[in-house]
């Protein structure tokens, strides 16, 4: 997976320890939470900033959970709770597909969302080999892999207008707060604001 | 100090993907809290960039960076492809740095 070794060289060029971006992608196992904590931390972010970003960020796997919920309905609890722990938007997509098509088997779920979260360390360990292997990165613009990588997240994930509303619109307070000296709060700032444009504007 | 932004981070990332298949509760949201949440990682993802473009290392831009950053959307709008507007991003940001 090319996000996985992207995102293992973007954090070691940014001074993470390998132990450190190992335990993220075992741990948190979520793209772009992952991409997210690394810029923060290397702007200095306080950890509770941190983690309030990826609670945020990642709160729609609330709704992802709770659509799947009433298809776990024979399925106990352990187990519902060890399938969420590799709930990600691509599993989350392939079950979506399946149960529509009438399926049953937890079974096809785990097998798909656990090869992804092999997947996902593997590559993470390339990006790391791959990563400390470049000396100077801002000289060969690797710095900006992270920014690029985020940008091509957000117009692959644009599905209507009022998406790219919402970004540009989100950009531009967090570009403002940020060029205001309130870098701290720029990324919560333009996130939580932005999406009242999606609330307003009715589709 | 990091390790407890990474066991944070875990936390809440497993709390709200386990919490709904944890409990049995049938909550509906409201259409407004649904339309907010929907648009909210796009938002977040794009407030990421926003600094990075505009105020990279803390100060005004010199103008590399946005110029990066259109051709890191016209790439990915044009393959569909994650991996051609990283390159194309690197790529455009070491030579525009060098003008």
């Amino acid at each position: 997976m090319i996000v996985g070794t992207t995102f293992g060289v973007v954090a070691r060029q940014a001074g993470l320890e390998p132990i450190e971006i190992a335990a993220m992608s075992l741990l948190i196992f979520a793209g772009a939470s992952q991409f997210a904590f690394v810029q923060l931390w290397t702007g200095g972010a306080p950890a509770a900033l941190i983690v309030t970003t990826v609670l945020f960020l990642n709160s729609r796997h609330l709704l992802m959970a709770t659509s799947l919920r009433p298809h776990l309905q024979r399925v106990s609890l352990p187990r519902r709770l060890a399938a969420a722990f590799v709930l990600t938007d691509e599993a989350f997509a392939m079950a979506t597909g399946y149960v529509r098509r009438g399926g049953v088997s937890l079974r096809y779920y785990v097998t798909f969302a656990v090869s992804l979260y092999v997947m996902w360390n593997l590559s993470t360990i390339v990006g790391l080999v791959v990563g400390n292997a470049i000396g100077e990165p801002r000289r060969f613009g690797i710095d900006f892999a992270i920014t690029a990588t985020f940008l091509a997240i957000v117009v692959l994930a644009v599905r209507r207008p009022i998406d790219a509303a919402v970004a540009v619109l989100a950009a531009a307070i967090a570009g403002g707060l940020a060029l205001a000296g309130a870098s701290t709060v720029a990324v919560i700032g333009g996130g939580a604001l932005a999406p009242i444009l999606a609330v307003a504007v009715r589709r | 100090m990091i390790w407890v932004a990474i066991a944070g981070s875990a936390l809440a990332t497993y709390l709200v993907r386990a919490l709904p298949v944890a409990l049995t509760v049938r909550a509906r949201l409201p259409p407004a809290a649904s339309r907010y949440l929907d648009a909210l990682p796009i938002a977040i993802i794009a407030a990421l960039v926003g600094p990075a473009v505009i105020a990279p290392a803390g100060a005004l831009t010199h103008g590399a960076e946005p110029v990066a950053a259109s051709l890191v959307v016209a790439a990915v709008a044009w393959r569909r492809s994650l991996l051609a507007g990283v390159i194309v991003g690197v790529i455009a940001v070491a030579l525009l740095r060098l003008l």
